[in-house]
């Protein structure tokens, strides 16, 4: 998604790097976000992605590295001279305005006089026209969260920085919002960098996401192609679950790889594999839970040829409506998981019988070996401790 | 006696308990954890503002005894014999209020957003002047200002008195004994009133609204103007309330570091007192510097509309 091109409106960031003390934030890093895109930096607490959104901003200051919007370099100036607004985490509504004196403050600090007819639209478009003279604290946390974007998108930004805005709010209200900033930002067309540490919340919204890991960008790119070809086990782990095997190339065959795992064979097209294999070496194979068949041991001989295959018995089983989550014991991996959506279900298949797993060589992916399998797991997902500015 | 019942008044405000959530065996808790405060303010508050009150409204001399006749006329007696020191007092008190907002304000901006780990030493500083009497504080001012002292010397040279001596805040060579002293003491010994509450409001605005001022093009004085001060307003009617309301009944100041011509209407309360020995007038006295008070503050009160404020 790298845009080369200077369009008038991306945010080119060069390496920017923040360091504390002896503690980095932020590593060098090259990112351009190019104009009127939905960009998400995605990562744990302590990943640097809020002070790589406060150093665009200008709250913070870089320790190395520019930023620039379209042509202008900004790394040098104060906050109250960029064409950026930011949606703050907390919000922070000014308490002793009204609402609608808080949407019109930045209008206001711009010198213009008449600024009722523009904040009254930008607050029919937040659905708050009602409460224009009501004080922030009078509103609950969605509508302040309302406020909050209002405020900031009135000024027709260049950009807007969203710091963790939903982080605040319960679960279906954050949904609501998901789709309603969505839809703000296909309207007013303007760039939108989001930071979260929800990764369900980048994917639903974001065009391009940076997968941000102490202090380093791990991987961008759509969320799709982040989903289906993780380059990290971080991204691997972070992003929704994969289930991931430590396996030996065995040969490789035109655009195939042969892997041995246990006993077993395992074929991984070359294409999907961010690993240099060499005959002999070790790569990571990873696998969606989703992507899995699953077929009762009995039924072994039905599986199509060509499918890659593992054996294992189900050590626990949970039901969740839409489809049954299954972990299974294997010998190349302990607690292998499946998801199985819940069309026909097979009586069989309870905990203690003996399965086979099954998938397309199409949808395995593979990792270099070198890295921890269990990074960007929930145990390890505050890689950093601090810093979580 | 009224000007300590005064000088007594806040300290009754402290035990006033915050109630818990009632259980059914504790009703009487809340009451009994009032009753120390209330039996306080009763003894030390209501009794003596009782007597106070019969007082002014007596007539007869120390030889015969009082009696009560309610004569009215002394308050108006009272007011039109010492209706200067009660201006000059008025004024007094707000010049230095006016100087200890001015002169705190931007010790408390520093306190509460600039000072880091040096916070805590700085308040200690503030507060430390209290470890020594306020009598002794106050003494020390006639050392610093004293007649040929290396303060006034340097006024001096630098035509500082000229300008001064002009406006008919000192006289001459002088800064002892001259409005200038006064005021001076009274910014002085009133200064942390005045720096405390500025610091506790100060301090619980919420950094981030300084950051999103300055995202909506706010430059950092008209964050100041439109985030920081308004913000900042309980604090400063708390602390020109804790600063005036003293310094307007105070007599110390006035006694030390001014002369006859300075005399403020808590010197005048303390001489009927306990030189003259005119009960009545002095009692009458101190329920007009009350009630004047009162009237000042509700209105300024209303005016700065602090109740809207969160």
């Amino acid at each position: 998604m790298k845009t080369t091109q200077n369009s008038s409106g991306d945010v080119r960031l060069t390496g920017i790097g923040k360091t504390y003390g002896s503690f980095t934030a932020v590593h060098p890093l090259d990112l351009t976000v190019p104009e009127g895109s939905f960009f998400a930096l995605l990562g744990a607490s302590g990943c640097g992605k809020t002070t790589t959104l406060r150093m665009i901003a200008g709250l913070e200051e870089p320790s190395r590295g520019t930023v620039s919007l379209g042509d202008q370099d900004v790394t040098h100036l104060p906050p109250y001279k960029r064409p950026v607004n930011t949606v703050f985490q907390s919000y922070a509504l000014f308490p002793h305005l009204d609402i609608f004196e808080n949407v019109a403050f930045g209008l206001r600090r711009r010198g213009l006089k008449s600024v009722k007819k523009q904040v009254d639209e930008m607050l029919d478009l937040v659905q708050l026209g009602e409460q224009a003279r009501k004080k922030p604290h009078q509103l609950s946390g969605g509508q302040q969260q309302r406020v909050a974007v209002a405020r900031a998108l009135i000024n027709h930004p260049k950009v807007l920085l969203l710091d963790e805005p939903l982080g605040a709010l319960d679960l279906k209200l954050r949904r609501q919002m998901q789709l309603e900033l969505k839809r703000i930002q296909t309207e007013v067309g303007i760039t939108f960098i989001h930071v979260t540490h929800d990764q369900e919340e980048a994917m639903t919204m974001a065009d391009t996401v940076a997968v941000m890991n102490g202090g380093r960008v791990e991987q961008l790119g759509s969320p799709a192609d982040l989903y289906e070809n993780p380059k990290t086990t971080f991204v691997a782990n972070f992003l929704g679950t994969s289930n991931l095997i430590e396996a030996e190339v065995d040969s490789r065959s035109g655009e195939e790889i042969v892997l041995k795992a246990g006993d077993g064979k395992l074929v991984l097209p070359e294409a999907r594999c961010a690993a240099p294999a060499t005959t002999g070496g070790k790569v990571l194979v990873g696998i969606r839970p989703e992507k899995i068949t699953l077929t009762h041991a009995d039924d072994a001989g039905e599986i199509p040829v060509g499918r890659n295959r593992i054996t294992g018995k189900i050590a626990a089983t949970s039901f969740i409506g839409v489809s049954t989550q299954y972990v299974i014991d294997s010998s190349v991996c302990p607690e292998f998981e499946v998801y199985v959506q819940n069309i026909d279900r097979d009586a069989r298949l309870v905990p203690g019988a003996d399965v086979v797993l099954h998938w397309s060589p199409a949808h395995t992916f593979g990792l270099d070996a070198a890295q921890s399998l269990l990074a960007g797991t929930a145990g390890s997902a505050g890689v950093e401790e601090g810093a979580a500015l | 006696m009224s000007t300590l019942a005064e000088a007594e008044a806040p300290p009754p405000l402290a035990p006033v308990p915050t109630e818990k959530p009632p259980r059914r065996r504790g009703r009487w808790t809340p009451y009994l954890l009032l009753a120390p405060g209330l039996i306080w303010l009763l003894v030390f508050f209501a009794m003596p503002m009782v007597y106070q009150a019969s007082t002014s409204v007596q007539t007869g001399s120390l030889e015969e005894g009082y009696q009560v006749t309610w004569h009215f006329a002394t308050y108006w007696d009272a007011l039109s014999e010492y209706y200067p020191q009660f201006l000059r007092s008025v004024l007094y008190a707000g010049t230095a209020t006016f100087l200890c907002l001015l002169l705190g304000y931007p010790l408390a901006y520093l306190i509460a957003f600039r000072a880091g780990r040096w916070r805590n030493l700085i308040l200690i500083l503030v507060i430390a002047p209290f470890f020594t009497s306020f009598l002794i504080r106050t003494l020390a001012w006639k050392t610093i200002l004293a007649d040929g002292g290396p303060v006034v010397g340097a006024l001096n040279s630098l035509h500082v008195l000229d300008v001064t001596s002009w406006l008919g805040l000192t006289a001459g060579d002088r800064v002892l004994a001259t409005p200038l002293a006064v005021v001076c003491g009274l910014t002085y010994n009133f200064l942390p009133f005045m720096i405390l509450p500025l610091y506790t409001s100060l301090e619980r605005i919420d950094g981030r609204l300084h950051e999103a001022a300055g995202d909506l093009y706010a430059t950092p004085f008209t964050t100041f103007r439109k985030v920081t001060f308004p913000l900042s307003m309980p604090g400063v009617v708390s602390g020109t309330l804790l600063t005036f309301i003293p310094a307007s009944g105070d007599y110390v100041n006035a006694e030390l570091l001014g002369s006859t011509n300075t005399q403020m209407i808590g010197n005048v309360i303390q001489s009927q007192f306990l030189r003259i020995l005119d009960y009545p007038t002095a009692a009458a006295l101190s329920f007009i510097l009350m009630a004047a008070i009162l009237i000042m503050v509700t209105v300024y009160i209303r005016r700065s509309g602090t109740e809207d404020l969160v």
